[in-house]
């Protein structure tokens, strides 16, 4: 097996699974106690809005409808990145948001408003992190 | 019983461009002066695993200093009059290296800097190679665009938990959490504003691809760099040493602050290296060398294999 494992489909359940993981932490709470957002996972061309109070997920959308009014953020990357981020030893460029943004690196795009991104840097960080334990 | 570290911290004033900065270092050992560089924003508390390691210190006198604005060394007296935003630039930085270790009155040292501390070994190699005997250059390369941004200093953004988090994953996921977020940590005490100013030095004033042939090669250069480095990474490292006369290139299985997010693999990377400036440099390897130790380990380490409707809605 390579030491970096290939696995997941990034479908609405397994989105679900990981926002059930992320409600079960109890860091998010504390160090998200602010992190206030709904902010867009983009995978391929799939958009899953997840709205966010106090650091915990309170509803997954699978699309985006003009009801939603928009979001704060997005961050849009292939499943084959996400593939990438969410493996338990994730591949060097691929283990964080903001090395897979960074310019020279582009392997994911950060769209619409970037300041509730900065704000919520640490919490979002940790909690995108937990896409490793489902 | 009391426990106490080796390390000794005192204060001297270095003088630097017609100022006077109260510059805090700290020092253990004996033998050749191996004075090092912190990264962006932080101060010489990355270097507390080298300092207290016996082994180096038996060959080396270890001395790290905060930069001004940094750690315990305080900004300029009148700096709140400055009309503009802190921004390090090369000719400061190489000045105040350079003046610190001849206020240190140090001759020849070693200078071994990472990340920022890095790439400006470029710099002394170019305008000051007299000064030094050999430079290892820790995550280093030519050029390191795509830093010098807002969020890291702005009103609205807490500066302690973004910069610290906007670093962290330039760390190997594998390196110890305790070493991962005792840096978390030093990152999160820096100044407002400072890591930001570091950056401009580092993404913006310091752009060294059209200067690298100019390196005479008097000056033996080591560069060492992490496979999760997104800042520099393997290859942009490379690409540099490949154009430096007289330097090696060490690649290895980590992140771009091995000093403090990974001492024991470290300490494994960096010993060769340090073992090769000691056998050229015999006659002022300290009173302990005969105590080095032996478990030297040529790293060039496992590195990824590739760098590489109906709406459907669910409340929780």
């Amino acid at each position: 097996m390579s030491r970096f494992q290939n696995r997941k489909s990034f479908d609405l359940e397994w989105v679900e699974r990981w926002a059930r993981r992320v409600n079960e932490d109890r860091r998010l709470p504390v160090i998200g106690r602010f992190f206030n957002s709904r902010f867009v996972l983009g995978v391929d061309e799939t958009d899953y809005l997840i709205d966010v109070r106090g650091g915990k997920i309170q509803r997954i959308s699978e699309g985006l409808t003009p009801n939603d009014m928009g979001f704060d953020f997005g961050l849009r990357a292939a499943s084959s990145a996400w593939a990438k981020f969410s493996q338990p030893i994730p591949p060097p460029m691929f283990n964080d948001i903001w090395a897979m943004a960074h310019p020279l690196h582009r392997h994911l795009i950060i769209v619409g408003n970037q300041l509730p991104f900065w704000q919520n840097l640490r919490a979002l960080t940790h909690m995108l992190s937990l896409m490793r334990a489902i | 019983m009391n426990t106490h570290d080796p390390i000794v911290g005192r204060y001297v004033y270095v003088q630097c461009e017609g100022k006077t900065y109260r510059t805090y270092y700290e020092e253990h050992g004996e033998g050749i002066p191996l004075v090092c560089l912190h990264t962006a924003g932080t101060d010489g508390r990355q270097y507390r695993h080298q300092l207290c390691d016996p082994d180096i210190a038996a060959n080396f006198r270890v001395i790290a200093f905060d930069m001004p604005w940094h750690g315990k060394s305080i900004p300029p007296a009148d700096f709140y009059l400055m009309e503009d935003e802190y921004k390090l630039t090369t000719k400061f930085y190489c000045e105040f290296i350079v003046a610190f270790c001849r206020a240190l009155d140090l001759k020849k040292p070693v200078v071994m800097g990472q990340s920022m501390g890095g790439n400006v070994c470029l710099a002394l190699a170019l305008k000051f190679e007299n000064e030094f005997s050999a430079l290892v250059a820790l995550e280093a390369c030519d050029y390191s665009p795509g830093w010098w941004i807002d969020p890291l200093h702005h009103p609205h953004i807490h500066g302690g938990e973004v910069v610290a988090s906007s670093v962290f994953g330039l760390m190997s996921p594998e390196s110890p959490d305790e070493n991962r977020w005792e840096t978390w940590w030093y990152y999160a005490q820096g100044g407002p504003g400072i890591f930001k100013g570091d950056l401009y030095f580092y993404s913006v004033d310091s752009d060294f691809r059209d200067q690298l042939q100019k390196i005479s090669g008097r000056l033996p250069i080591y560069f060492l760099t992490g496979a999760y480095d997104f800042a520099c990474t393997p290859e942009m490292t490379e690409r540099t040493a490949e154009k430096v006369k007289n330097s090696e290139c060490v690649i290895f299985s980590g992140g771009h602050f091995p000093t403090s997010e990974d001492p024991v693999k470290f300490k494994e990377v960096v010993t060769p290296v340090l073992k090769k400036i000691v056998q050229n440099d015999p006659e002022r390897r300290g009173q302990g060398a005969a105590a080095t130790r032996g478990n030297l380990v040529e790293l060039r380490a496992a590195r990824g294999s590739e760098r590489t409707a109906a709406r459907r809605v669910i409340d929780l």
